[in-house]
């Protein structure tokens, strides 16, 4: 597989088969980037269409001093994410902790037990709406660590803040999302 | 030295990346182990963590790259692939469809007589085919009877059933044509045929019979 960086240089040396293969390699993550801090699906896929398009237009300003290619992109979708929130916020019905959490219903003796897919599609459904009612901060925290798997430093470089700073807000958001999900009634087997 | 409930709080992360020495880790669990509060906080964390890091990454929507590559490199002409539409016929909707049709296309060409290597363009003419398929039936209807008529135990029922419209086999003897030597069982071939007309005859109420030549 052509290292980003290989394929960086192709793209400024105008190969729109090297964009693609960008765009092709990426898009996921980034999509799941975007879905996990806002929720909804639509929202995701415009905010990623928005990412490449910067990525695109701010190509040619891309070093290697910025980190990896990876990184750089995260970099970019993170801000976006954070000015979409700042702008909708205000539309937003509520975010606050405050609010009443839905509880997961009990399902009382099924027919037959749910397959796999099922428990997953619930799980992710719990999640993302635990996630949204995490702050910004450490939502975006744990989506990096626990969800996309970035190590610490590459967190750091992400958000631009210091090294105590991405462990703190890693922290607070792991154990609020745990109460959260365990109001939800998901716990310890 | 002996960790606080918040020390612990605020470690837990630390302490689930190893982040921590041995000492701290082995304060860490000192505590966790011998405190109601924090040992279910750690559980709790724990599986989470352990959960999320099962989920798959959520599909991106189908048309997300092709909308992103419209975006920035402009819209792009689409290959028009004379036989894009292949792959579909091998759908199991339409693979049912093919099979039959495939299949009935080979009995027809059975039933015409077509053979592979001979197949043109005349071949498909109805007409043709309609009167290859009917002389192939005659003729299978014509070997069926013949089969049947041939099985002793018919031939045994038949000469059961009507013994005086048989003659003796060795007086058989045709009298149009008595320079032609026939075989004993060709004659009786010939009776029996002629039995099993008459027998079939006995069947019908006003039929006539006929006396077996």
């Amino acid at each position: 597989m052509e290292p980003d960086a290989q394929l960086v240089q192709r793209c400024l040396r105008g190969e729109g088969s090297a964009w693609e293969e960008l765009v092709r390699r990426h898009s996921r993550r980034v999509y799941n980037i975007c879905y996990r801090f806002t929720g909804n699906p639509a929202e995701a896929e415009d905010l990623s269409q928005d990412v490449f398009l910067r990525i695109y237009r701010t190509l040619a300003s891309y070093r290697m001093a910025y980190g990896g290619f990876p990184t750089w992109l995260t970099s970019v979708t993170r801000n976006l994410l954070i000015d979409h929130y700042r702008r909708t916020r205000h539309d937003r019905v509520t975010d606050s902790l405050e609010d009443v959490m839905p509880k997961v219903e009990e399902k009382h003796s099924p027919v037959r037990t749910p397959d796999k897919a099922a428990l997953a599609s619930e799980l992710s459904a719990q999640v993302q709406s635990a996630l949204s009612r995490l702050s910004p901060d450490l939502r975006e925290a744990v989506i990096l660590r626990d969800l996309q798997g970035l190590e610490y430093n590459e967190i750091q470089e992400v958000l631009s803040v210091p090294e105590g700073t991405v462990k703190s807000r890693i922290n607070r958001g792991r154990i609020e999302l745990a109460r959260v999900l365990q109001e939800m009634g998901l716990r310890p087997e | 030295m002996t960790w606080t409930c918040v020390q612990i709080e605020e470690r837990l992360s630390d302490y689930l990346d190893g982040l921590l020495s041995g000492a701290e880790q082995r304060e860490f669990r000192a505590h966790v182990d011998a405190c109601a509060q924090c040992a279910p906080l750690l559980a709790q964390v724990t599986h989470v963590i352990g959960r999320l890091r099962t989920l798959e990454p959520e599909p991106a929507p189908a048309a997300l790259v092709s909308k992103i590559l419209d975006q920035t490199l402009g819209p792009r002409k689409t290959k028009r692939d004379w036989f894009g539409w292949l792959p579909m016929l091998w759908q199991p909707r339409f693979a049912m469809g093919t099979v039959t049709v495939l299949a009935t296309l080979l009995i027809i060409f059975q039933a015409a007589g077509v053979r592979r290597s001979d197949i043109t363009a005349a071949s498909l003419n109805p007409v043709r085919i309609f009167h290859a398929a009917d002389s192939h039936a005659h003729l299978a209807f014509a070997r069926g009877v013949k089969f049947v008529n041939d099985l002793r135990v018919v031939y045994e029922i038949q000469s059961r059933l009507q013994p005086a419209s048989n003659p003796a086999p060795n007086n058989a003897a045709p009298p149009s044509a008595p320079s032609q030597q026939k075989s004993p069982n060709e004659s009786q071939r010939n009776q029996s045929t002629n039995g099993s007309l008459t027998f079939v005859a006995t069947l019908i109420p006003d039929a006539p019979t006929r006396s077996p030549r």
